[in-house]
């Protein structure tokens, strides 16, 4: 073991201080064979380009071939469910959707990549090594099933010109949780009284499909001091009062923002895509998106790129720093590959550091690095000329973090896949159900489905 | 039968049995045994969208594909007709059916969304009304998915009963006339008796494809709200592809099997119906 | 006209004058209600291709687009719009599996049902019934078993893989249609034909495909569609090189930031040469103007 630390110690330090770092494969047989590698398609046409130069380096370097596809995100959804159902697997794809690292480690499905993983120990953040150590039910033991290297934050995004068409600055929002985002509900008010009928001060994703509405209430669960719900263990702590208190005021806010008029009306129903689409249409001031996705989806208008002010998280009610909800994409190398030798080298060279800041920055930086060495290395990162992914960085590799709930244990996946809690919203919003009550069916139903999945202490 | 003709109708029948060999057999066999699992009807069970699922399910199979059918049936009468606008509306009648069912399950998505949606919209212009919105009520969203799919779906069939009574021949509508049946008498005792048997299979097939059918209620009301407008198919796609479950995914759409099998068996029966006496 | 009019008292001919004009104009009626039924999806969808950039035409409420652009149909053209860059080769593609799915489909599903129907084909309804069965399961749930035997059959990430998948879901249906539409036309032909001599493979040429023109074209447009508009098959069974422009378009799914007006806009140019292929079938679906048939 002490001899991989210093090695990978003198590596890292080599590669960070000289350009154009030798960066070497550690494949030990020279033997050169082919690995296949599915890729999702990134947002921008750059990350693509970005990520088939890294793999023209790598063959050129190890001699090894990468045989990829590069698929959209939907594709490569049912692709995969079709090939580890069927058994006839890749020998390295990513965690799309995020969620089937933990689901896949628990039925034994994935190979333990803890060696991949050791030799960037030290560059990943806690969090984002936490986010990959998962618990194989078949083996009873938690290991590092996938390998990080991109990460990401909740941010507000907030249209500036609405804000000062009501009369404020941008610099009078309050800092604390509630007040924040009460200060949206002013800004309606003032904007309806001037005839804007069709504006609403909050956009937050109430519905009970898609991805949007877990983040946010798990991001709500966590600001009112519940990010204690499920502990690194994977044990369940419904029965902790402040966990509870705060699952119950995540409740309460956004339902009654929405059944005051603050929230549109349709945001019970929206799409992952419906939430950009209203904020683009400027029907919500606000928005909170994982990604900079928003202003990207725009950046040909320069007018509104510059229009939008993306914010991290206020502070919880009482001044401290909230910590975000954290995931990481990461590769992951299916049981059954037919070149695991090749894959992990391959990751392995992925994940140096100044290989994986070449890779992120040719893809204009739209995803963030799990290493915060690297962002601290190279001032491209906090370049005040992009304020947008000042904040994404700052949020996302300096403020506090916790991992996504489910790498810890994967019935909380089921919970979302189930939007237990957006279940308990719906039902206070439109069956008028009080807040405690749709809390007890909820917390019920997560407590039914945590039974299923029982990891062993020790 | 000769020996030779034997030998050729066996010979024409080859290409199809081959086909179904390779590939009928095996992944219709897989799926029976990857859903007869008695845990993954339990799991199905508990979960609390089933039942209504169910009922949405058969709603939006029942209305959806016999108001399409029966549509289809009267309106394939009309474009029997010979006018010159008539055979140029057919083509954009089908529009529909040829347009891809992502693109134009989105856009009604987006004409229902709400005030911002064209229907709404068009309300408000044309009327001065409010419409509702749409998706926030369990029966207009259910509603909203049942006219999405007649619309699409209904010219197809339009044209299966068009083209049957284009294969008609002649002669018959000419005996029938000489015996004094035309318009209407025409249809009641010459071109529906001949029709009926292919009606009925019609329904039979169509409510197979109906119950599989996930992208217009996956992309128009989304399921919602709360999940409330799911049917089994789209209950059954989020299981397979966004819980990563396959088994359970199958399982959904196997426990409409009470339905299916007599569905099956009459579908196969009736198609080896005799012809037709009139 | 005809005769019989003459032959009638004149309030019966206005009578039946006032008739046919009513019903003129509720054919008329129907015409514009059918129409704008049709169109207005349709319209929603040019709507929001015409938009210069994605995001003000579908939630801003507009009932025409403000500042109409071709820039959607331009960046689908030119192969610029994110998911869309490889847009031709797509296309090129999606026209090899729906052409030739539709040949394979109408060939085999005629063949078979011409045995079992015309020839009798003794155990023939075994066939047929078992070609039901495919329908059983709905396909989309059958996709995970069909990629692993199409890996068995060495056909990963090949056309044919798509190609052999849709004729096998298409063709029960042929078969079905094609017996179907054979009861409505009389047995005694082929058997005259027999008598003078024909053999099956004449019969099957001479008699039984142009009596079935009609069947064969539903048949075709049909298994064609099928192939053109199948997202999960492709998506699945083809590597995203040799992708069809479905698999693109069912990334719609998912996204939550696509580009709306260069995917409206693939869709409108996508659903052009289905439209052409109708076109120049649609003497078999629709009703000329010297048709066959009851006089309406």
């Amino acid at each position: 073991m002490t001899t991989l630390t210093r090695r990978s110690l003198l590596r890292s330090s080599l590669a960070l201080t000289a350009v154009g770092a030798i960066a070497r494969p550690y494949v030990a047989n020279a033997a050169a064979t082919t690995a296949t590698v599915w890729w999702v398609q990134g947002f921008a046409q750059e990350e693509d380009v970005a990520f088939k130069k890294i793999v023209a380096d790598y063959e050129k370097a190890s001699g090894n071939t990468i045989d990829y596809s590069i698929a959209p995100y939907a594709p490569m959804r049912q692709k995969i469910v079709s090939a580890v159902t069927g058994g006839v697997v890749p020998d390295m794809f990513q965690n799309t959707p995020a969620e089937i690292i933990a689901l896949y480690a628990w039925d034994d499905k994935l190979v333990d990549v803890s060696d991949v993983v050791e030799t960037q120990r030290e560059e990943f953040t806690e969090t984002a090594l936490l986010t990959v150590r998962c618990y194989n039910n078949v083996e009873k033991k938690r290991s590092f099933y996938g390998v990080p290297y991109t990460v990401g934050a909740s941010m507000n995004h907030i249209w500036r010109p609405l804000v000062e068409k009501a009369g404020y600055q941008m610099s009078d929002i309050p800092k604390t949780w509630d007040p924040y985002y009460d200060f949206f509900k002013d800004v309606q008010k003032k904007l309806r009284a001037q005839g804007m009928r069709n504006v609403y001060g909050l956009g937050f994703q109430m519905n009970t499909a898609g991805n949007d509405s877990n983040a946010r209430a798990n991001d709500f669960l966590i600001a009112y001091g519940g990010e204690d719900i499920v502990t690194k263990d994977g044990k369940l702590h419904l029965d902790d009062p402040k966990v509870r208190k705060a699952a119950i005021e995540m409740l309460t806010y956004p339902t009654t923002a929405y059944k005051e008029g603050f929230v549109p009306p349709g945001a019970i129903n929206w799409n992952d895509a419906d939430d950009n689409n209203a904020f683009h249409a400027k029907q919500i001031v606000m928005d909170i998106e994982r990604s900079l996705s928003t202003e990207v989806a725009i950046i040909k208008n320069e007018q509104d790129y510059n229009d939008i002010v993306t914010m991290g998280l206020p502070l919880s009610n009482d001044g401290k720093p909230v910590p975000v909800e954290q995931g990481s994409l990461c590769g992951l190398i299916p049981k059954g590959a037919k070149n695991v030798a090749v894959a992990k080298d391959f990751l392995r060279y992925l994940i140096q550091p100044q290989i994986l800041n070449e890779l992120l920055k040719t893809g204009l930086g739209r995803n963030l690095p799990a290493m915060p060495a690297i962002v601290k290395n190279d001032p491209w990162w906090l370049d005040p000329k992009d304020p947008h992914r000042v904040t994404y960085v700052r949020q996302g590799l300096f403020g506090p973090t916790v991992p996504t709930f489910w790498t810890s244990n994967p019935a909380y996946a089921q919970v979302q896949n189930e939007h237990v809690w957006q279940t308990a919203w719906a039902e206070i919003m439109k069956d008028g159900a009080a807040p405690q009550v749709a809390a007890e069916k909820a917390f019920k139903r997560v407590e039914e489905i945590f039974a299923k999945y029982p990891i062993a202490q020790g | 039968m000769h020996g030779s003709d034997f030998a050729w109708s066996v010979a024409f029948a080859v290409p199809y049995a081959a086909v179904f060999c390779a590939f009928v057999v095996y992944p219709i066999a897989y799926a029976l045994w990857i859903a007869a699992r008695p845990s993954l009807y339990a799991d199905l069970i508990a979960d609390r969208l089933y039942l209504p699922t169910v009922v949405n399910t058969l709603v939006f199979v029942g209305l959806g594909v016999n108001v399409k059918m029966f549509l289809a049936l009267l309106l394939s009468g009309f474009f029997m007709r010979r006018r010159w606008w008539i055979k140029a509306l057919l083509g954009i009648y089908i529009l529909p059916w040829v347009l891809a069912a992502v693109q134009t399950c989105i856009s009604f998505h987006w004409m229902l969304i709400g005030e911002q949606g064209l229907v709404d919209g068009l309300l408000a212009a044309l009327f001065g009304i409010d419409g509702p919105i749409w998706f926030n009520n369990r029966w207009l969203g259910l509603g909203s998915n049942i006219v999405a799919y007649v619309w699409k779906w209904m010219p197809f069939w339009t044209v299966i009963f068009l083209a049957a009574r284009m294969t008609i021949p002649r002669d018959i509508y000419e005996a029938a006339e000489i015996d004094g049946a035309t318009g209407p008498r025409s249809f009641v005792h010459v071109t529906f008796p001949m029709l009926a048997n292919l009606y009925l299979i019609c329904i039979l097939v169509s409510t197979l494809w109906t119950l599989g059918e996930f992208t217009t209620v996956y992309l128009v009301s989304g399921g919602g709200p709360a999940g409330s407008t799911e049917v089994l198919a789209t209950l059954g796609f989020r299981y397979a592809f966004d819980a990563n479950r396959p088994e359970l995914g199958i399982a959904a759409v196997m426990s409409a099997l009470p339905v299916l099998i007599p569905i099956v068996i009459v579908l196969m029966r009736r198609a080896q119906a005799s012809e037709v006496q009139l | 006209m005809n005769l019989g009019l003459t032959l009638l008292q004149p309030q019966a001919a206005r009578r039946y004058r006032l008739r046919r004009v009513l019903t003129e104009a509720g054919s008329v009626m129907l015409g514009v209600v059918l129409a704008g039924w049709s169109l207005l999806p349709v319209y929603n969808m040019l709507l929001i291709a015409l938009d210069p950039e994605e995001g003000e035409i579908e939630f801003a409420g507009n009932l025409w687009t403000p500042e109409p652009s071709l820039d959607g149909f331009i960046e689908t053209v030119m192969q610029e719009a994110r998911y869309l860059e490889d847009f031709w080769s797509q296309f090129e593609n999606s026209v090899y599996i729906g052409l030739l799915t539709m040949v394979l489909t109408v060939l085999i599903g005629s063949l078979a049902s011409f045995a079992v129907s015309r020839m009798r084909l003794g155990k023939g309804s075994l066939l047929t019934n078992a070609a039901l069965l495919t329908y059983a399961i709905p396909a989309s749930f059958l996709i995970v078993p069909y990629y692993s035997i199409m890996h068995s059959y060495g056909l990963s990430n090949s056309l044919w893989a798509v190609i052999a998948a849709q004729v096998t879901f298409a063709s029960p249906f042929a078969i079905l249609i094609m017996q179907l539409y054979a009861r409505l036309i009389p047995g005694e032909l082929d058997d005259a034909a027999r008598i003078d001599g024909a053999s099956a493979v004449q019969l099957y040429l001479r008699i039984y495909l142009p009596l079935m023109t009609p069947a064969l074209a539903v048949v075709a447009i049909y298994a064609l569609l099928l192939a053109w508009n199948d997202y999960l098959y492709p998506a699945v069974l083809l590597s995203p090189r040799n992708a069809t422009v479905s698999v693109v378009q069912g990334q719609l799914f998912y996204d939550n930031d696509a580009p709306w007006n260069a995917m409206m806009a693939a869709a409108i140019i996508y659903v052009l040469p289905p439209l052409a292929v109708l076109f120049a079938l649609r003497r078999y679906v629709a009703a000329s103007l010297t048709m066959v048939g009851p006089r309406v």
